[in-house]
C-alpha cells in the first residue's frame, strides 16, 4: 500500500514536471506577446516596447526562461504575473476556495442525480421512468455548459429571479453554476450506473440470492448496486477533473472567481508564470484526486484490497 | 464495512428535500429584495440629489492594474479615474481647464510649461500634493524599472521637470506639442501617492492612492473592486458640477466578462448598471421603460481599415479608390450594428478638434465606377469572377486579429462578399499575432484599428512618412504635403489655423482613398432608472461625481 503511494507520487511529479515543460512551449511557440495586451503597437515606439520586454524577461531565448523558471520553483518562488506584478501564489491561493466550491457542488449534483437516475432507470428499465432518466442523461452530455448556463440564468435570474446570475458570495449564487456543470457529470454517472447496474442483475449470483427468497430490495440495494458502484467511483473521480476543467468556461459564465478564470484571462495574455502556476496547482490536485479514488476501491472491492 | 445501507437512501432523500427548502427559501429572499428595487426605481425625482448607497457596476473585463502608469487597458481606466486626478482637464468643447493645476504658462516655444498647483489637495493616505509630487510621477513613467506602458507613449516628448517653489513646477519637453496638454488630462498620466508608490513599488497597482474622488478598499481578484467616497476631497474639474465628495458612499465594480451576464445581472437587478451593452440588447433596453441606456462616443481615431500602400496594387490611386467604392460601408454597420453605432467618414471621430463634417456623406458606393477604375488599371475578369493582369490574380489580403472584437472579423467577411462583386479575391486572415504579421513583417493589404486620443496629433503616428530604421505605419503614406500639414498641425499655436491644418489632411486622406473608416465606437451603458447623474470624460470613460442613487 504504502508502495504504491510512493509509486504513483513519483510518476505524479513527473507528470507534471513534463506538464510545465509543455505548457512553457507551448505558450512560447504560439504567437502573440505578452505586452500586445501592455501597450498599443500604433501608439508606443519600438524603444518603448523592447524596453518593456526587457524588463519582463521575455527578450531572452527559450531554454534561458525554462531554467530561469524551474530555478525559482525549486526556491519556492512561483514568480509574478508579467502584467501587473501579482505574486502568483496568493493570487492562486485567493480564487482557489470559490473553484472548490463550485467542484464540490458540482460532483454533489452529479453524484445524487446520477446515481439516483441511474439506479430508477436500470431499476424500471425500459419503462417511463428510465427513458426519461436517459433522455436527462443525453441532455447532460450534450449541452454545452456555455449554453445551458446561460439557459439557467435566463429562466432562474432574469425571469424568476430566484438566484443570482452572476458572483461568487453566498451559496445562492453557487446553485445555478453547480446545476450548469453537474448535470454534464451526472449524465455520464446515469448511463455508467444503469449500465453496469444492468450487468450485474443478470449475474447468477442475483438469481441465487432471489431463490433464496431475500427481498428484491435487498438484492438490488445491498447486492447489485454495490457491485455497480465501482466504475462509478472511477468515473467520479474522472469527473473531478474535467469538473476542474469545466470550470473555466462556467467561471466566466456566471463571473465567479476561480482559477478558470484565472488561467483563461492569463492565457489570452500570454501571462505565462500565472499560466504556469495554475497548471501546476491543478496538476498536483489531479493527480491528488486520483490517488484518492485508488485508495476508496480498497473500501468498496475487498478484492482489490486483498491485491495490494 | 458497509458502504451502502439503507440510510444512503433516507440521506439521499433528505438531500433532495433540503435543496427543495433551499430552493423556496431562496426564491422568497429574491422577490423581497426585488421589491425593494423597483421601488427604488419609481419615477425620477428631480432636484436635490440624494446622498449615500452604493453603485454596483459590472465591468466586461478585468482590469489588468490599477497603477495608471502600467495600465494597457481601457477597462482599468473606469476605476482608474476614479482614484487618481490629472492636472488639466479636457472638457468636450476640447478646451483644457484646470484640475490638480490652477492655472499655467507655456513658454514661446512651446519647450516648456509651468504649472501653478492646488494647495489644498492631499493623497488619500495624507501625502500632500505638491510639485515634488508631480515630478516624481513623471519621473516614475520614464523610469524603465516602472515598466510604464502606454502611459510612457502619452507623456512624449516630456524631457525633464524643475520644481521652482513647493507649488510650482516646470515641465520640460524635447519637441513642441499642442497634445501634450490633452495627454497630460488622461487618466494614465493620473498623479500618484509617491508615497505609496514607493512603499509597494510594483504593487502599487493592487495597493492604489491617488487624489481622486474615490478610494480604493479592495480587488477580489475576477470578482470585485470596491472603492469608496473621499471624504476630502474638495477638487472636483469644471467637467462635473459636484466640486466637492461624491454623493455616492461607494461603488462596486463587478467583473462580467459574459455578455449575456453581464445585461442578464441588469435586468434582474443584481448590478444597477452594466457597460458595453451588445447591440441587439441596446435596443431591447431602450424599450423598456425600468432602464436607461447611456452612450459616449470616443474621441480619438474611429474603427478605420488601411491599406497598406507598400504593396501593389494598393499602392494606385485608382485600385485603391475602386475598393473605397465597392465597400458598402453603410450597409455593414447597420447589419453588424443595428442602427446602434454611428458610421464614420473621416480618419478623425466626431467630437475629435479638427474633425471635418463636410466629409459626411462625400462617399456613395457606386459598383459601376468601381469596375471602371480596375478595367482603366487592366484588370479583366476570368472566368470565375476574378480579376486577373499578366496572369496574376487581384487578391487583397485582409487581416484581423482574435477575439472578433466587436465584431470585427464580420466586418471582414463583408467586406469580402462586397468585394466579390468587383472581382477583388479577398483572403481573410484571422490571427492571434497582429504584432508580428502586420507590425513586423506588413503582410497585410487591408488592416483595420482605431485609437482613443484626445488630441487630433494622433494621426501623426498614422499618416506621416516614416523613419526607415524604425517601423512602419500601418498605411505607409509617404506624402510630403501631408507630413508638413502634420508637422504644422502638432506646434500651431493658433486653433483656427490648426483646425484648418486637419480638415485638409482629413480631405487629403479619403481623397485619395488611403483609409476606410467604418464605425464610431461608443461606449454603452445599461442602468436602473435609479442612477442619476452619470456622465462621461471626452474621452468616454464614466464620471461618477455627480451620481446619485434616488429611492
Amino acid at each position: 500500500m504504502l508502495w504504491m503511494v510512493t509509486r504513483r507520487l513519483v510518476t505524479s511529479l513527473l507528470v507534471i514536471i513534463g506538464s510545465l515543460v509543455l505548457v512553457f512551449t507551448i505558450l512560447y511557440v504560439l504567437p502573440g506577446d505578452p505586452t500586445d495586451n501592455m501597450v498599443d503597437p500604433s501608439m508606443a515606439t519600438p524603444e518603448v516596447i523592447a524596453n518593456l520586454r526587457h524588463q519582463l524577461g521575455v527578450d531572452q531565448p527559450f531554454h534561458i526562461q525554462l531554467l530561469h523558471y524551474f530555478g525559482s520553483i525549486l526556491q519556492g518562488d512561483f514568480g509574478k504575473s508579467l502584467l501587473n506584478s501579482d505574486p502568483v501564489l496568493p493570487k492562486i491561493a485567493e480564487s482557489f476556495p470559490a473553484t472548490l466550491a463550485l467542484t464540490g457542488a458540482s460532483v454533489l449534483v452529479s453524484v445524487t442525480v446520477g446515481l439516483l437516475l441511474g439506479v430508477l432507470s436500470a431499476i424500471h428499465r425500459n419503462g417511463a421512468i428510465d427513458i426519461i432518466a436517459r433522455v436527462i442523461g443525453l441532455f447532460g452530455i450534450s449541452m454545452p455548459t456555455f449554453w445551458s448556463g446561460i439557459l439557467l440564468i435566463l429562466i432562474f435570474s432574469i425571469t424568476l429571479g430566484w438566484f443570482p446570475a452572476m458572483g461568487s458570495d453566498g451559496w445562492q449564487t453557487l446553485v445555478l453554476p453547480a446545476l450548469a456543470l453537474g448535470t454534464v457529470g451526472s449524465g455520464f454517472i446515469i448511463r455508467m450506473v444503469r449500465n453496469s447496474m444492468l450487468e450485474v442483475i443478470s449475474e447468477q449470483f442475483i438469481v441465487t440470492l432471489r431463490s433464496k427468497g431475500l427481498a428484491e430490495r435487498a438484492v438490488m440495494y445491498r447486492h447489485a448496486l454495490r457491485n455497480a458502484l465501482i466504475p462509478a467511483v472511477t468515473m467520479t473521480g474522472m469527473l473531478i477533473g474535467d469538473m476542474l476543467a469545466g470550470t473555466v468556461v462556467v467561471e466566466t459564465v456566471f463571473s465567479r472567481q476561480g482559477i478558470g478564470r484565472i488561467i483563461s484571462d492569463a492565457i489570452m495574455a500570454k501571462d505565462l508564470p500565472v499560466v504556469q502556476g495554475v497548471i501546476l496547482f491543478s496538476a498536483i490536485i489531479y493527480t491528488l484526486v486520483n490517488l484518492l479514488v485508488d485508495l476508496s476501491y480498497t473500501l468498496i472491492d475487498p478484492r482489490v484490497r486483498r491485491s495490494t | 464495512m458497509k458502504f451502502y445501507s439503507k440510510n444512503r437512501r433516507k440521506s439521499a432523500a433528505a438531500a433532495l428535500l433540503v435543496m427543495v427548502m433551499l430552493l423556496s427559501a431562496c426564491g422568497g429572499k429574491q422577490t423581497a429584495s426585488q421589491g425593494q428595487t423597483d421601488s427604488g426605481a419609481a419615477p425620477a425625482v428631480q432636484g436635490a440629489s440624494a446622498k449615500g448607497g452604493e453603485l454596483t457596476y459590472a465591468l466586461a473585463t478585468s482590469p489588468d492594474t490599477l497603477d495608471p502608469h502600467r495600465s494597457g487597458l481601457a477597462v482599468a481606466v473606469r476605476v482608474i479615474r476614479t482614484i487618481y486626478d490629472s492636472l488639466v482637464v479636457q472638457l468636450p468643447d476640447n478646451t483644457i481647464k484646470p484640475w490638480l493645476a490652477t492655472e499655467w504658462t507655456i513658454s514661446d516655444d512651446g519647450l516648456s510649461y509651468t504649472f501653478k498647483l492646488r494647495k489644498d489637495v492631499k493623497f488619500q493616505d495624507g501625502t500632500p500634493f505638491n510639485a515634488e509630487a508631480v515630478k516624481f510621477n513623471f519621473d516614475r513613467i520614464l523610469d524603465p524599472a516602472t515598466k510604464a506602458a502606454n502611459a510612457a507613449a502619452l507623456l512624449q516628448p516630456y524631457k525633464s521637470s524643475e520644481v521652482i517653489d513647493e507649488y510650482t513646477i516646470k515641465l520640460n519637453l524635447s519637441t513642441p506639442s499642442r497634445a501634450f496638454l490633452g495627454n497630460l488630462s488622461q487618466a494614465l498620466l493620473g498623479i500618484v501617492s509617491p508615497t505609496a508608490a514607493k512603499q509597494y513599488g510594483d504593487q502599487l497597482g493592487q495597493h492604489p492612492v491617488g487624489t481622486g474622488p474615490f478610494k480604493f478598499v479592495k480587488w477580489d481578484e475576477n470578482a470585485d473592486i470596491k472603492v469608496e467616497r473621499n471624504p476630502d476631497y474638495a477638487w472636483a474639474p469644471e467637467i462635473v458640477t459636484n466640486t466637492g465628495a461624491p454623493y455616492l458612499d461607494s461603488i462596486d465594480f463587478k467583473i462580467v466578462p459574459e455578455e449575456a451576464t453581464r445585461i442578464g445581472s441588469v435586468q434582474s437587478k443584481q448590478v444597477l448598471a452594466a457597460e458595453t451593452v451588445p447591440p441587439q440588447n441596446i435596443l431591447t433596453l431602450k424599450k423598456d421603460p425600468n432602464f436607461q441606456l447611456l452612450q459616449a462616443n470616443t474621441l480619438g481615431l474611429p474603427y478605420t481599415l488601411f491599406f497598406n500602400q507598400e504593396r501593389a496594387p494598393w499602392n494606385e490611386l485608382k485600385a485603391r479608390q475602386a475598393v473605397q467604392l465597392a465597400v458598402d460601408v453603410d450597409a455593414i454597420v447597420k447589419t453588424l450594428y443595428l442602427g446602434t453605432y454611428e458610421r464614420a467618414w473621416s480618419p478623425l471621430t466626431p467630437g475629435t478638434f479638427g474633425y471635418d463634417p463636410s466629409l459626411e456623406n462625400s462617399v456613395k458606393p457606386d459598383i459601376a465606377k468601381a469596375n471602371q477604375l480596375l478595367d482603366d488599371l487592366g484588370w479583366v475578369k476570368g472566368a470565375d469572377g476574378v480579376r486577373t493582369k499578366d496572369g496574376k490574380k487581384l487578391t487583397l489580403h485582409y487581416v484581423d486579429g482574435t477575439p472578433n472584437r466587436e465584431k470585427r472579423n464580420d466586418i471582414a467577411v463583408m467586406v469580402q462578399q462586397q468585394l466579390k462583386q468587383i472581382g477583388v479575391d479577398v483572403e481573410v486572415e484571422i490571427t492571434k499575432d497582429v504584432r508580428t504579421v502586420v507590425y513586423t513583417n506588413g503582410n497585410y493589404d487591408l488592416y483595420g484599428n482605431s485609437q482613443v486620443n484626445s488630441d487630433p496629433n494622433a494621426l501623426y503616428s498614422f499618416y506621416h512618412s516614416y523613419d526607415p530604421k524604425s517601423r512602419p505605419t500601418l498605411p505607409r503614406l509617404a506624402s510630403p504635403e501631408v507630413d508638413k500639414w502634420l508637422e504644422e498641425g502638432r506646434v500651431e499655436k493658433d486653433d483656427a489655423k490648426r483646425e484648418e491644418l486637419y480638415q485638409k489632411i482629413q480631405h487629403y486622406i479619403i481623397d485619395n482613398a488611403v483609409i476606410l473608416p467604418i464605425y464610431v465606437f461608443p461606449y454603452t451603458v445599461a442602468a436602473s432608472k435609479s442612477v442619476q447623474g452619470l456622465t462621461f470624460d471626452s474621452l468616454g470613460y464614466p464620471l461618477f461625481n455627480d451620481v446619485s442613487l434616488q429611492k
